[in-house]
């Protein structure tokens, strides 16, 4: 026990550091200019102020992270709506695999970022491009996921049930999905990362409003405090997200400390 | 039991073919029969302009010296993301304080997509090359060490201790069982790594290059030209495909013994 609070402090103790240093060379010894590193004690005021100045992007902090967060969780959940019966289908189904693998192991390798530009001369630079954009990437893992978690149960469950007289129907409702819901979990984690991922890259490109607009425009001006600040908001907002899928999965995902 | 597979192979190749031929087909009449083709190109354009940028020049390089570029960076960026991921990984997994001092640190930068590096890479090294180096780096090396952390670190204990008592010294430990048992998990986020640095390439030269694929998809949007966006996705994807399969075939070779599932 005492080993284990000698390594936590040894912890706090390393991150005190890393931000003094950063203290120490920014705003006390001016080794590097504002513009390529902004000092610790900058970001948080500019944070603060950012949370009611709409300078120099045209919105607040909130109204940008809202804006993200609106695109991402839209392009996300429809991604998971869609794919993951998807993914159990082609699982469940043999004639559904047999035509739709070829066809989704042909768009697979492009990566979501890669459909941003035909998106946007599809769709123009407003919202519709980006959900579509993430959605291409999210849906991805989504099928795979509970493709394979389907696959994956235990066959002689499976035969326990049809011994059993169950049907089709119920063999895949009460055995197979539950099976699979901790891997279809790990897609959706793994999906909600990609879509946060892929929003900034889009939003880098084109948009007008969103963190990753935010910091585009920052660094055409040279405002280092206003990108790390952003970085540091994407990051937060990124953990935010994955935090609160795990807590959905570990309220409906049953029998996984097993 | 021979033959079974065999039919079972062919028709697998049969519905692949034919789903194959049904896209094809079913982008070819909606290409020609609405008005859709104001947009998209049908696919025997895309594959004879395919074909003729393999030899002509799309801005000012071929198709394959712009993958060529690309796959140059990825190289630099992922290998330079792989080597301080693994070195890291290992010695925070295998020691406590190392693990003390950097984990929290890591943990700060670690939820920053590498695509968000874009603006401050740029501001740091320009629009030269380091910038995509360093962008690939930030987005890849992160999964290499938490894998590498990961399976360094819950070594089985007992065969640790089998080890040592007859005899192994830290060096041998190390090298016989510490390592062969986390390659599998070193394995695991070197592709994960590699797909994200080969997103992460993408992005960066979406936003400041004059070569490579993502630039052949950009200027394509740029122009207006569909077409070069189809190819220059095409293009994206085959690659993507290639490094995937070189990957596995590397961890098939590598860790014979240990194949994970899926």
């Amino acid at each position: 026990m005492r080993e284990k609070t000698k390594y936590k402090l040894i912890s706090v103790l390393s991150l005190v550091v890393f931000f003094l240093v950063w203290e120490l060379i920014t705003d006390v010894l001016h080794l590097m200019p504002k513009y390529v590193l902004p000092s610790p004690l900058k970001i948080i005021e500019v944070f603060i102020k950012k949370l009611s100045s709409k300078s120099p992007d045209g919105s607040t902090l909130l109204v940008h992270a809202m804006s993200s967060l609106q695109i991402s969780m839209v392009a996300f959940l429809s991604a998971a709506v869609i794919g993951i019966p998807v993914g159990i289908l082609m699982a469940w189904y043999k004639s559904i695999d047999r035509l739709v693998k070829p066809l989704f192991d042909m768009f697979r390798p492009i990566p979501p970022i890669g459909w941003i530009p035909i998106m946007i001369l599809f769709l123009g630079i407003g919202l519709w491009a980006k959900v579509a954009v993430i959605f291409v990437g999210a849906f991805i893992p989504c099928v795979i996921n509970s493709y394979t978690g389907i696959k994956q149960a235990n066959p002689v469950h499976l035969w326990v049930g049809r011994t059993f007289g169950a049907t089709r129907r119920q063999l895949l409702f009460t055995i197979a999905i539950p099976t699979a819901m901790p891997v279809i979990f790990t897609g959706l984690k793994v999906s909600l990362g990609i879509s946060w991922m892929t929003l900034v890259a889009a939003e880098l490109l084109a948009s007008t409003k969103g963190l990753g607009y935010m910091i585009q425009v920052s660094r055409t001006i040279g405002r280092s405090d206003i990108i790390v600040m952003g970085m540091l908001v994407i990051g937060v907002v990124g953990l935010g997200l994955s935090a609160l899928l795990d807590l959905i999965e570990n309220k409906f995902v049953k029998g996984r400390n097993q | 039991m021979k033959t079974f597979l065999k039919s079972e192979k062919m028709i697998n190749s049969i519905f692949a073919a034919s789903s194959m031929i049904g896209f094809l087909v079913i982008w070819q009449l909606i290409v020609s029969m609405t008005n859709l083709k104001l947009l998209i190109p049908g696919p025997i354009p895309v594959f004879q302009l395919f074909y003729s940028s393999l030899f002509n020049k799309i801005g000012s390089y071929t198709l394959i010296q712009h993958t060529m570029f690309s796959l140059f960076r990825v190289f630099v960026g992922f290998s330079l993301g792989a080597v301080v991921g693994l070195l890291l990984g290992i010695s925070m997994g295998r020691n406590r304080l190392i693990d003390a001092i950097i984990n929290p640190i890591f943990n700060l930068i670690r939820p920053i997509p590498g695509v968000a590096w874009i603006p401050m890479a740029i501001l740091w090294f320009g629009i030269g090359e380091p910038t995509k180096y360093f962008i690939i780096f930030m987005g890849g090396f992160a999964n290499v060490l938490l894998n590498t952390y990961a399976g360094s670190k819950y070594v089985d204990k007992k065969l640790i201790g089998a080890a040592r008592m007859l005899g192994a010294d830290n060096r041998r430990v190390f090298i016989h069982i510490v390592i062969p048992a986390s390659l599998p998990y070193i394995f695991a986020g070197l592709q994960v790594s590699l797909s994200t640095s080969w997103m992460a390439v993408l992005a960066a030269e979406m936003v400041c290059a004059n070569e490579g694929v993502g630039y052949i998809i950009i200027g394509g949007m740029n122009a207006g030209n569909t077409t070069q966006i189809i190819v220059g996705m095409i293009a994206i994807g085959l690659v993507g495909l290639v490094l995937a399969s070189i990957m596995r075939t590397a961890e098939k070779r590598l860790c014979e013994w240990n194949i994970r599932e899926g």
